[in-house]
């Protein structure tokens, strides 16, 4: 998760036969992992991308040579199709919020417990929450967040309102739905750095005249910043493209562009728009992978 | 007037207590060495005067003012750790600056200080560097021109020299030291190393097992041991076991195998009693080298190691084996293994103490 990781010197490679048998063999042990990732993630992804550059025939799937950016133009005049980019990113940036000022103060708490039976506690807490099926997950939060749910009857019965609230089938739903998902994957990307980050340092801005505050501001925050970063990009990625948990807690009024691109293949056949769909999603990601490394170059101070 | 008082100091972790009824005053601009083993509690009372542990008990005062309950950042402590603690994401200047910063100090006000601290420590010119350019010595260096930049009323290091290789240890344990006097800074310095604290300090209070078991000038602490403890972490010594034969004005004579002899002694020794008598190597008198009083023994030279400036015999005396050096001057007298000789000490320099 380190954007500063340490130089590996590498070994320049003698001329024996031993170790280019060795070197040969190492390849083989690759080859079955870039077979995969060629055939499963590679060719899929490359042909999704190349049928959205042709025109939607509702039902067929085949591959032409004739090019065109119809697609693309009818994502970007339609309201229903560009606002949900925006939708999209915006629920993905909020999400991403949500999850840092939740998950900020819980990573710290484990990075600096060092009792190892709480330590061990609090990280099983963690990962308990990512061993269920998201799907299963998404249900639980239905029956806390229904009309009919906990919340809503307990507070009906306690007559603090007399309407249930809208709590599920909205953004809002949405959003808790996400950072219920995506929270663990922050808080293991901002264990590791705080934890990294020597007490006497803190200890020593203290001494030096800075508040608890301060010192955190000063020292620990920009300390922090690569798990930070690191952790917002992947939440942010996970959420803009979830598409089970925009279903269930959106109940497909949520218009995100995985709802879309569902739609558009599994309901409607039309495999080349939804791709051109898919296509926007993947950019958008590779942009917030771009921003990730500005970020991570600037909050560094320019030093690698 | 002191400078910083502890009072009843303690601190308990559980069933065990880390510090335990530490008593202590330092005085303004004194060099005080806390000297102990490790895990003796030497860094927990370092940072309860820090402010970073609360104590479980006691008081700390510094000049009139009771600062126990005070968080660090109001109590005016420099402190210079054992990693130096330079903050990474900022350069050399950035880091001096830190302290005078949160001061609100005008920017021009904060530069000419950060320079004079760079010239301070030797450092003109590394501003712009970043810890990870920085060698051990040169991050010690930087991490005390950041807290002395404050001007900080005491300071506080706990085993500065632990991370440095020794050529550089020997080299910075001066330059503290001048830095120290020149500054006239009342300074608590944490140490596991008997040579540090023997050559930097004023005063020494020496710890074992949470407590301070002796305090007093490095020549006190070398010289008149205590405990025997004190003996045996400071310096080699042999330790002898003798009777309290009975007290005689300050000294105390007693009795090692029938040869009564004086020796310096505690007030509590009850004739009668077990002791042991110690002394140092060095005070092992040997040959023509003995003196008009004192003890007279047979002994057997076992071996002689040449050790340049020294020369270092094992000896046997009845059963027990004694240690003796000396000085390889012109003309000293030298002893072949398997020679009888006469052995004895200044009883000035022997000390009695409880077994
Ligand atoms: N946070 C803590 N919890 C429990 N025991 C501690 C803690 N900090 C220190 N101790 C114990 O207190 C004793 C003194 O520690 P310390 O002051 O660090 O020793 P020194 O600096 O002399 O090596 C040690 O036995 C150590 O194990
Ligand atoms: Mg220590």
């Amino acid at each position: 998760m380190s954007v500063t990781g340490g130089r590996i010197a590498l070994r320049r490679p003698a001329f024996s036969v031993a170790e280019a048998f060795g070197g040969f063999r190492l390849w083989w042990l690759v080859l079955p992992a870039f077979l995969f990732f060629l055939a499963f993630f590679l060719v899929p992804l490359v042909s999704l991308l190349a049928i959205s550059f042709n025109k939607t025939v509702p039902g067929v799937v085949t591959l032409t040579t004739a090019f065109t950016l119809d697609n693309f133009e009818r994502i970007f005049t339609r309201s229903i199709y560009y606002s949900s980019i925006l939708r999209s990113i915006g629920i993905g940036i909020v999400v991403a919020a949500i999850a840092l000022i939740l998950g900020y103060p819980l990573a710290y708490l484990i990075a600096k417990t060092e009792h190892p039976g709480r330590n061990t506690l609090l990280m099983i807490l963690v990962l308990s929450s990512m061993q269920l099926d998201m799907v299963i997950r998404m249900y639980g939060l239905m029956v806390l967040m229904g009309d009919t749910g906990l919340i809503n009857s307990a507070l009906i019965w306690a007559g603090l309102i007399h309407e249930p609230l809208p709590l599920m089938y909205n953004t809002f739903g949405v959003v808790v739905g996400l950072v219920q998902v995506t929270l663990p994957f922050m808080v293991l990307s901002l264990i590791g750095i705080i934890r990294a980050i020597h007490p006497s340092l803190e200890e020593a801005a203290r001494s030096l005249g800075a508040s608890r505050a301060e010192a955190f501001r000063k020292v620990v925050l920009p300390l922090s910043m690569p798990g930070i970063l690191a952790g917002s990009l992947l939440v942010f990625a996970l959420s803009i493209s979830s598409y089970v948990v925009p279903a269930l807690m959106g109940g497909w009024k949520v218009m995100v562009l995985p709802i879309h691109i569902y739609q558009q293949i599994a309901e409607s056949g039309r495999w080349q728009f939804g791709a051109a769909v898919a296509a926007v999603l993947f950019v958008t990601s590779l942009i917030a992978v771009f921003v990730y490394h500005r970020a991570a170059v600037w909050t560094s101070g320019g030093r690698t | 007037m002191s400078d910083i008082r502890l009072v009843n100091l303690t601190k308990s972790y559980g069933e065990g207590n880390a510090v335990s009824e530490v008593n202590l005053e330092i005085g303004e601009g004194e060099f005080f060495s806390l000297l102990g083993p490790s895990g003796c509690g030497k860094s927990t009372t370092l940072r309860m005067i820090a402010g970073f542990i609360r104590p479980t008990s006691g008081q700390i005062f510094v000049g009139r003012d009771d600062i126990t309950a005070l968080p660090p950042e109001r109590r005016d402590i420099g402190i210079v750790f054992q990693n130096y603690a330079i903050f990474p994401h900022m350069n050399v200047a950035e880091n001096i600056a830190f302290g005078l910063k949160l001061r609100k100090m005008p920017k021009a006000e904060i530069a000419r200080r950060v320079e004079a601290a760079l010239k301070q420590v030797g450092l003109v010119g590394y501003d712009d560097r970043y810890q990870r350019q920085l060698s051990g010595g040169e991050q010690q260096r930087v991490a005390l021109a950041r807290v002395l930049v404050t001007e900080p009323r005491i300071l506080l290091l706990d085993e500065p020299l632990s991370a440095l290789d020794k050529g550089l240890r020997e080299e910075m344990k001066f330059w503290i030291k001048d830095l120290q006097k020149k500054l006239r800074i009342t300074t608590v310095y944490v140490t596991h190393d008997q040579d540090e604290a023997l050559t930097m300090s004023d005063r020494i209070g020496v710890m074992s097992k949470s407590r301070i078991v002796q305090i007093g000038t490095p020549q006190d602490i070398y010289e008149r041991p205590k405990t025997l403890f004190v003996t045996s972490f400071i310096g080699h010594s042999n330790v002898m076991d003798v009777t309290v034969a009975r007290r005689d004005g300050d000294m105390v004579v007693v009795s090692l195998d029938g040869h009564e002899m004086s020796a310096r002694g505690a007030a509590d020794l009850q004739p009668g009693t077990q002791a042991k008598l110690v002394v140092r190597p060095e005070n092992i008198l040997m040959g023509a080298a003995l003196g008009e009083t004192g003890p007279r023994l047979a002994a057997t030279v076992l071996s002689e190691t040449y050790q340049g400036a020294i020369v270092r015999y094992r000896l046997k005396r009845g059963s027990q084996e004694i240690v003796a050096e000396r000085q390889n001057q012109a003309h000293v007298e030298r002893f072949a293994p398997g020679t009888e000789i006469t052995i004895g000490w200044d009883p000035g320099w022997s000390e009695a103490l409880t077994a």
